[in-house]
């Protein structure tokens, strides 16, 4: 009679015991009630962590992972500055100045005002944002017409959060909305990672400049005068007519689809 | 290959969820393995299986990644706990709980057979080759490792060598 090892028992378990010896290893279990019991551990224990981690296989997988694997073509949206006013960033290089010294030769309307306090909770949420929240879905933006569209949550955000909503742990935030000299609404936004100014055209929400947030490494709080690069800052100024929307004119700007 | 990487995604995750138990850190093998595999596309052999070739860098990335090791012993347990907190655990979540905690203590070595065979459900053949070791080392191990883990979930708060 054979005597039946552990190792045996397991290999019979993990599948890998020839014909022979598992016909002659099921006739010994059906006399041997000890060889049975050994058996059973070893497939129970078998069967038990693979359950264990077998939950993993239905978790989401993370954006950091699916995004290595995109087709290269679209594999990375984020370069360090996409600026579409390259001449401009090249006078003017990617630093970043406080904004409200930016701003300040204008006339100071309410809304400019209330943008340092709207830009500390920007920030504030940005940082929570970053750290708490997964990656945001893809696409962000996309082309169309050969023209660099906001698509997923950032056109989600652009069409549907006011300025004066923004609040702390979305993935998206929107700061100033205004209509531009060509009289289209236009705003600015802000994720995690970059920053940017989109303008409505035909519908979509065209966007105008485009820069990357220093984002790591962070070490506290950033001053939120900094929030924004002063490029973006410059392109708003650019294209600006009359003064920013305040909350009022926003909401109804959102109501009417950001149509004029 | 792309799209055949991107297939094996969960099971990649899971694998690294044997190695490294922090889901972080899990993760982060996964993408070590996903950029060496596309940058060293070529050296992958047709008629190879990809998961074993995967599984292989993520194994060789966790023997590189002792960073890796000392952030898993720190958060460690926030970990953990923090996956669980709010979570109704039925009796099979808290089974499940207490067997990656019981994997997690096993050492490296086991923790991989343990993975690619018991888990991965990779044959011993190929479980070695992905480890580079001979297939009687590999179910030598996968023995101790069986009884190791016997041991900690009979008596989990056991003092163990």
């Amino acid at each position: 009679m054979t005597t039946w090892t552990d190792s045996s028992l397991m290999a019979f378990a993990d599948g890998e015991m020839d014909a022979g010896q598992s016909t002659q290893l099921q006739a010994a279990l059906m006399a041997d009630n000890a060889l049975q019991q050994r058996l059973v551990a070893i497939t129970e224990q078998r069967a038990r962590v693979a359950a264990a981690f077998a939950p993993v296989l239905d978790e989401p997988i993370p954006d950091r992972l699916s995004q290595l694997l995109r087709a290269p073509a679209v594999a990375n949206p984020t370069p360090h500055v996409i600026d579409l006013h390259a001449a401009r960033t090249k006078r003017e290089p990617h630093g970043i100045e406080p904004a409200v010294s930016s701003v300040a030769p204008r006339k100071a309307a309410p809304t400019w005002a209330q943008w340092g306090g709207m830009a500390a909770s920007l920030v504030l949420g940005v940082l929570i944002g970053a750290q708490l929240k997964p990656p945001m879905d893809d696409p962000h933006l996309g082309l169309q017409g050969g023209k660099l569209v906001a698509s997923g949550i950032i056109e989600k955000s652009l069409t549907t959060q006011l300025a004066s909503e923004s609040g702390s742990g979305t993935p998206v935030t929107v700061q100033l909305s205004f209509v531009d000299k060509r009289g289209q609404y236009c705003r600015t936004f802000s994720t995690a990672h970059m920053a940017g100014l989109a303008c409505q055209e035909q519908g979509r929400w065209a966007v105008q400049h485009l820069a990357a947030l220093d984002a790591a490494p962070y070490t506290g709080m950033r001053q939120a005068s900094s929030a924004l690069p002063r490029t973006l800052l410059d392109a708003v100024d650019e294209r600006i007519a009359g003064d920013a929307l305040d909350a009022n004119s926003e909401r109804s700007a959102r109501a009417q689809g950001w149509r004029r | 290959m792309r799209e055949d990487i991107a297939a094996l995604l969960p099971r990649l995750r899971r694998f690294g969820r044997t190695l490294a138990h922090n889901r972080e850190d899990a993760d982060d093998l996964v993408q070590i393995a996903v950029e060496r595999a596309l940058t060293h596309s070529h050296q992958w052999q047709p008629g190879t299986r990809l998961d074993s070739w995967m599984f292989r860098m993520m194994q060789n990335a966790w023997i590189d990644e002792s960073r890796a090791r000392v952030r898993r012993q720190q958060t460690f347990v926030e970990e953990e706990a923090g996956e669980h907190v709010g979570v109704s655990t039925n009796d099979a979540q808290m089974d499940a709980l207490a067997v990656r905690e019981a994997v997690s203590q096993l050492n490296d070595e086991q923790r991989a057979v343990v993975g690619l065979v018991l888990v991965e459900g990779l044959p011993y053949k190929e479980a070695a080759d992905v480890l580079g070791i001979p297939v009687g080392t590999l179910t030598s191990r996968l023995a101790r490792a069986r009884d190791a883990l016997q041991a900690i979930l009979a008596d989990p708060t056991g003092a163990r060598p």
